[in-house]
């Protein structure tokens, strides 16, 4: 988004910097530019001149030592502007959408092209790297566009936990256990210190931010975590009912181990009770509970 | 009504009284029906149909009205009673624990015979004791705690109109001269004749409800606060009906002077007022504080915790059911009431694919329900409508319900059919056993008992063994299916 910033007066710069190399098809160098372009500061048409090399209207090289400029004409180059106008609608919608992407339905919409089109004219952009598809971790399927030099936001990529877009599964439950574990920790140390229950329930609060040192400290992780990411993983050990999170006074989360109040319900310690069959077992038929097999070896446990 | 219901009536029914009372309770729990149409439907003598519908009707398990037509009476079944049959060994551990064991053979007397009268009771307990200590002390003791066990209310008089709540437990005319004299052969008719007992279990429901709440409490927290709650409880009944969902004000002095007073638990002694406040300020609201005079006053919340209670139980089965993954996500659901499947997927922090999976297999049990939301039709977009997941508690209490009603149903199968299989060898150690013991009786010993012991050989002796092991695992799992039975059933009451 940098080029942006500049403003106008650098699409002016470039114009002129352009209509100058345009005059020269030897070349020109920064000394030209200085003289010709006098009122505009360094700094500014350096910028102009690195934008255009990029975007390959200006070529470099090098002449007994001086850097030259040359211009270089856009129908002889793979330029979008080159291109058929369909193309650069296309264009500009996914140059719109940035490092988050569009997804193709949204193209269709926006351009209003049918969907072969639409393909034909994806596949050659494509191929031209200027855009690049992007697989979203949002659904598996669903692949969004962005312009070919952009890093996918952290929305398509999923950020810490994904690794080629596949959820690092092992790597957030190996993170969710050593979270509950530091928390768990921290009671248990209140509870030894001793000092009234109310003393050993405060004693046991841990932020994010302490989590975050632990597992920091701990070196378990290839990538670098943020506290963001460390939240994240203590609301799933909350989710898993074995802490509970409230809000101190500053508006921080503040986590801490509990137990639950029952233990596993009489009804899941047999084997109907969590039977994958269950709807299909009968007293006569094929499963049933006289020859269960699940039945006989808990039976036999 | 379900079937699940209907074969777990029908096994307790044969299990007690056998098949032909369980073919007419069968019959009259589908349809109440007038007695021609239940001996017609039975295929069963008209003097054997009376014979069950009496039994039935002896132990409250059966009711019975006049029909429309004012001549003929139509037996219903009462669901309710027989169900809490599998509840009886929890009534008496519950007894046992509280008082003494003259207590509790005087409940497992009422409980085997469905009702009897306060003389014919403590005669038949006096038959069981008699040996153990003199019979006129015997017999004062059994007076005193029958009496008391209807002062708590744990018995009460049966009628077949209603009564009113004191009438219910007025104490008895029982009169121990006259009960000796029957024990002595004598055949007097005693004073207490036609009034009949039988359990309250609206009192043992109040407190095993109790049980639960304390130890729910003790195992969340502390021994401390499970004596805090224990003792809160207590107090509640001073002011409160037992069954109300939210209790009148306690004031929390009353509560410490007891504390001090019993010394049970010098910790909660010491941080009392810290003890206190933890268990108000818990996410949980097990108690409310309602008033600052004199310390405080505090409302417990049954209903609140029942809900908190239930809500942990069915996450727990859905935790063993499916996985720790379906749990998290049925808990992220309820905590969020509604809920988009793209949002549960970044929170849950599991992969997209599994979410889906999991997603679809509670729905499938109806864990979860869901609710579409459509646009307006103007919007423009690729979604015209957007998808919200939902959890319908009392739904899946249902559901739950049946299932306990299954596997109940599965086990109990299991036990008979176990029971069936071998019945040639327990029969036999059954003869054998009585045989042997009847020779000791007589003061017989040495080989000949052994000869006759011998009769059951190693392996016999090692399936029997293995035999006993099994029913007791699977006796033990029927009480534990009926614990979860029972913290829904309280849920629903509450409701
Ligand atoms: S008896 Fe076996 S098949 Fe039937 S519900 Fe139980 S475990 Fe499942």
């Amino acid at each position: 988004m940098q080029e942006e910033d500049s403003g106008e007066d650098n699409t002016f710069n470039e114009d002129s910097i352009l209509e100058l190399a345009k005059s020269k098809p030897n070349g020109i160098s920064n000394n030209d530019i200085k003289n010709e372009i006098p009122n505009v500061l360094p700094e500014m048409w350096t910028k102009s001149v690195n934008k255009l090399l990029k975007a390959g209207t200006l070529e470099l090289f090098k002449d007994k030592g001086v850097l030259l400029y040359k211009y270089k004409d856009p129908s002889t180059k793979t330029e979008v502007k080159g291109s058929d106008n369909e193309e650069k609608v296309v264009y500009k919608i996914i140059e719109e959408a940035g490092n988050k992407g569009i997804w193709i339905r949204d193209i269709r919409f926006k351009s209003n092209l049918n969907m072969t089109q639409l393909n034909k004219v994806l596949k050659s952009l494509e191929t031209k790297k200027f855009i690049k598809a992007v697989k979203s971790v949002a659904a598996s399927k669903k692949k969004v566009y962005m312009l070919y030099n952009l890093e996918p936001d952290s929305s398509v990529t999923g950020g810490a936990w994904y690794q080629d877009q596949d959820f690092e599964s092992e790597f957030v439950d190996v993170l969710n256990q050593q979270c509950y574990r530091f928390l768990d920790g921290k009671r248990e140390a209140a509870i030894k210190l001793g000092g009234g229950p109310l003393m050993c329930r405060n004693r046991s609060y841990a932020s994010a931010h302490d989590v975050h040192k632990f597992i920091s400290e701990l070196g378990i992780s290839k990538v670098q975590l943020s506290v963001d990411d460390i939240e994240s993983i203590l609301y799933t050990v909350v989710l898993d009912n074995k802490a509970e999170r409230t809000v101190n006074p500053s508006g921080e989360y503040l986590y801490r181990a509990i137990n639950p109040f029952l233990k596993s319900p009489g009804i899941v310690r047999t084997t109907c009770g969590i039977c994958p069959i269950v709807d299909r077992c009968a007293d006569s038929g094929l499963i049933n509970p006289k020859s269960c097999k699940y039945l006989t070896d808990w039976l036999n446990d | 009504m379900s079937l699940q219901q209907r074969n777990v009536i029908k096994l307790i029914l044969v299990e007690r009284f056998g098949n032909v009372i369980a073919d007419v309770g069968d019959i009259i729990f589908q349809n109440p029906s007038s007695l021609y149409t239940i001996v017609k439907s039975a295929d069963i003598p008209l003097s054997k149909v009376k014979e069950a519908l009496s039994v039935l009707i002896k132990y409250n398990l059966a009711t019975f009205k006049l029909n429309t037509d004012a001549i003929t009476a139509i037996y219903s079944l009462n669901v309710k009673n027989i169900l809490l049959m599998l509840r009886f060994p929890k009534f008496i551990n519950l007894i046992k624990a509280k008082f003494d064991e003259s207590y509790e053979i005087l409940v497992e007397e009422i409980l085997l015979k469905g009702c009897l009268t306060a003389s014919e009771l403590i005669i038949k307990v006096t038959k069981r004791l008699q040996e153990q200590k003199n019979v006129n002390i015997l017999l004062q003791e059994l007076k005193d705690n029958f009496n008391s066990l209807i002062t708590a209310k744990y018995v009460m008089r049966l009628s077949l109109q209603s009564l009113k709540v004191d009438e219910l437990f007025l104490l008895p005319n029982i009169d121990l001269k006259e009960i000796l004299a029957v024990l002595n052969g004598g055949n007097d008719t005693l004073p207490d004749a036609g009034v009949y007992w039988t359990i309250n279990s609206d009192r043992f429901h109040q407190d095993l409800r109790d049980q639960l709440i304390v130890n729910s409490v003790t195992n969340k927290f502390d021994e401390n606060m499970g004596e805090l709650m224990r003792l809160l409880l207590q107090q509640m009944y001073v002011r409160t009906d037992p069954w109300v969902s939210s209790s009148n004000p306690i004031p929390i002095l009353e509560v410490k002077e007891i504390v001090k007073k019993r010394n049970t638990h010098p910790q909660l002694v010491a941080f009392f007022e810290q003890y206190v406040a933890i268990l108000e300020q818990d996410v949980t609201g097990i108690i409310r504080k309602v008033g600052e005079a004199s310390g405080g006053s505090f409302q417990v919340e049954m209903k609140h915790i029942f809900t908190q209670l239930t809500w942990e139980a069915v996450e727990e089965i859905v935790n063993e059911k499916f996985d720790s993954k379906a749990s998290r996500i049925f808990r992220l659901v309820k905590s969020r009431h509604y809920i988009e499947p793209e949002q549960i997927q970044n929170l849950v922090m599991i992969p997209a694919k599994e979410v889906k999976r999991i997603l679809y297999m509670l729905l499938e049990e109806n864990f979860l329900v869901v609710n579409e939301l459509k646009r307006s039709a103007t919007s423009l977009g690729p979604s015209k409508s957007f998808t919200l997941f939902h959890i319908r508690l009392t739904q899946v209490i249902r559901t739950m319900i049946e299932l306990c009603f299954k596997t109940l149903y599965n086990i109990m199968m299991r036990r008979c059919h176990e029971k069936y299989l071998n019945k040639r060898l327990i029969d036999k150690k059954h003869r054998v056993d009585t045989i042997t013991h009847g020779m000791r009786a007589q003061g017989i010993s040495g080989d000949s008992v052994l000869d006759i012991e011998e009769m059951i050989t190693p392996p016999e002796n090692e399936i029997l063994e293995r035999i006993g092991k099994m029913m007791k695992k699977l006796s033990l799992t029927e009480i534990e299916i009926d614990d979860t039975m029972f913290l829904l059933e309280m849920y629903l009451m509450y409701e």
